[in-house]
């Protein structure tokens, strides 16, 4: 099952390893293919190769914290964890899909909630996103967070020629989508980025709608195809490996969004596990084509596992 | 175009064992062509006949003329926005000759699917749609019905509705339109927020009206005629001419309304016809498709 998913999925790339931005989109092809092979190989239970582990990967809200009105919780145990893991031998980075607000202001309220984490050690998707706007000398119409504005205060936005939209919350009103539409049916070539992709996260009040599904709506609208900046774009996970300066075959995702954090990493090389908080459900666990080389209860048994395996 | 007539008309009419006698002859650039036994014209209304508040120029006269005519004519819409009371009412004071029981709605065609299944639906369709679901049971929703409703399509009720759906509500469509065209430009249609649930609770959703064959064959159901023996008028390349033409009907496109140039080569096979605007489309029809 596992091995003819994979293979399927080479044979056709699903649209978001059709990334498009500086490199070509033939590597990542041609990467994913490999890649494909040998996950599909060796397809063992994650506990097996911690030991060869040299870097771990955490995605951010569902993991290190549940989302709410106060800014949110931490998970309990998250805060240990990361201290632990900050500890050992690993290299350890954070790579979130978080568009609500600006990177500084993101990692201090995590630092608020008593985390050890450097805003250097964050990836995100606005920073990415501009760096591609200014790169292909796009102005974009911005569809995000009140918050996340600022970190588009140097790019020019005046007679947009791209559309811009991340998870904009009670900002993704009729009359919002409605702009964010005339602007993209107005370009002769549409060009729509997406700050993740994803379906819903988990919020006090219980599951709520992402920035993926509005993505879905302007491309039904337009007729277009989104470029998806940030997890699952292989090019995203890709940076982050090549900050920490390891090979994805030696690396662990953990998150809790399935197919985002997991399924993205896994397409990279990477192991990927899921913690069973944040968004998780119970019926991820057999989901048709994303199968996560481990599910653990929350991020404290994962490093539990980790470094007991490790010997530490 | 002169091709699909003369390839499309004889082997479909042949085919259907029309007899002789109702077709006659035309010829088009020297080919001879079977012409079709036309009974019935479904007619678009928003963008088609008006726009918003502004009747099609020579629309209503062209209308007139079709009546006169030896076929039925219905008005089927996907504007969701208003019971149909209030269409004819609008369409009164534009001048249009149109009688309520002409009028074929989205919303009629939901409400029916709705009491079938016996569901308690939370209806996202603006208030002045409502009359036409009155009576309703709709507390404790275990369903969403989903129009145009921009009132509606804030995030605190697009939330409210996907956690229905991934609790395993279905989801009714009243259509999947991208968008329609407005006084102050072009708008969101209903099909926009309907993929992103559906994206969202992976779940299909079941659509009522246009392009939905049935919603089409529904409409011609008491006028005695089948789908290749009627023609649709429409300015939606793909929900009114495609949906129509995909069940065997004739399609005529209009570059009025939502129409925007190149909207012809969206779909395949491409309009049975292209023309500048309703009255257009009746002069082709009376002159090419009908025996007075």
């Amino acid at each position: 099952m596992f091995s003819i998913e994979k293979t399927t999925l080479t044979a056709s790339p699903p649209f978001w390893c059709r990334f498009k931005t500086t490199y070509p989109s033939e590597i990542f092809y041609a990467h994913a293919l490999s890649v494909c092979y040998t996950s599909a190989m060796a397809a063992t239970s994650w506990e097996d190769s911690v030991k060869s582990l040299k870097g771990v990967i955490l995605d951010m809200c569902g993991v290190l914290y549940d989302a709410g009105e106060d800014g949110g919780t931490p998970i309990p145990g998250s805060v240990e964890a990361v201290k632990r893991l900050r500890a050992s031998d690993l290299k350890l980075r954070f790579c979130t899909n978080e568009t609500q607000a600006t990177r500084e202001k993101f990692v201090a309220k995590l630092q608020r909630m008593g985390f050890e984490i450097s805003v250097s050690e964050v990836f995100s998707p606005a920073p990415a996103a501009v760096a591609i706007l200014k790169e292909r000398g796009l102005r974009p119409h911005l569809l995000v967070h009140d918050d996340v504005v600022p970190e588009f205060d140097h790019v020019e936005k005046t007679n947009p020629n791209c559309v811009v939209i991340g998870d904009a919350a009670e900002k993704f009103s009729y009359q919002n989508l409605n702009t964010a539409f005339r602007v993209l049916i107005g370009l002769e070539d549409p060009v729509l980025f997406s700050l993740g992709r994803g379906k819903y996260y988990k919020e006090d009040d219980g599951l709520n709608l992402d920035v993926g599904v509005y993505m879905k709506a302007l491309e039904y609208a337009c007729d277009v195809e989104a470029e998806v900046i940030g997890k699952p774009a292989p090019m995203f996970f890709q940076k982050v490996l090549d900050d920490m300066g390891i090979p994805s075959h030696e690396s662990l995702m953990i998150g809790d969004d399935l197919v985002n954090d997991v399924g993205g990493a896994q397409e990279c090389g990477m192991k990927g596990v899921q913690v069973r908080t944040g968004k998780y459900r119970p019926i991820d666990e057999k989901h048709p084509t994303v199968t996560a080389d481990g599910y653990v209860n929350n991020l404290a048994e994962a490093v539990e596992t980790i470094l007991k395996l490790r010997g530490q | 175009m002169t091709s699909l007539i003369t390839t499309l008309l004889p082997s479909r009419s042949l085919n259907k064992g029309i007899p002789a006698e109702f077709g006659f002859h035309v010829g088009v650039l020297g080919v001879m062509a079977t012409k079709r036994a036309l009974k019935a014209v479904l007619i678009d209304l928003s963008g088609t006949l008006h726009v918003e508040d502004t009747a099609v120029p020579g629309a209503q006269e062209a209308l007139n003329r079709l009546r006169q005519a030896s076929v039925a004519v219905k008005f089927v819409t996907n504007t969701t926005k208003e019971c149909k009371r209030n269409l004819l009412a609008r369409l009164i004071s534009l001048n249009f000759d149109i009688k309520e029981h002409e009028i074929f709605t989205s919303l009629t065609a939901a409400r029916s699917l709705v009491e079938q299944r016996q569901l308690r639906p939370l209806l996202l369709v603006e208030d002045s749609a409502l009359e036409d679901f009155s009576g309703m049971e709709i507390s404790e929703p275990n369903a969403v019905v989903i129009g145009l409703a921009p009132d509606h399509f804030n995030y605190h009720t697009m939330n409210e509705a996907f956690r229905l759906l991934l609790d395993g509500a279905p989801l009714i469509a009243i259509h999947k339109a991208r968008y329609y065209k407005r006084k102050d430009g072009l708008a969101l249609g209903p099909g926009p927020f309907v993929t992103g649930l559906e994206y969202a609770a992976d779940c299909q959703a079941t659509v009522v009206g246009k392009p939905q064959g049935t919603f089409f064959l529904e409409a011609l159901r008491d006028m005695d005629c089948c789908a290749e023996e009627a023609l649709m008028i429409g300015d939606d390349a793909r929900d009114d001419v495609g949906g129509a033409q995909n069940t065997g009907m004739l399609g005529i496109l209009v570059r009025t309304g939502k129409y925007r140039l190149g909207d012809e080569g969206k779909i395949n096979p491409p309009p049975y016809l292209t023309c500048d605007s309703f009255p257009q489309a009746v002069d082709h029809i009376l002159q090419h498709l009908t025996c007075n």
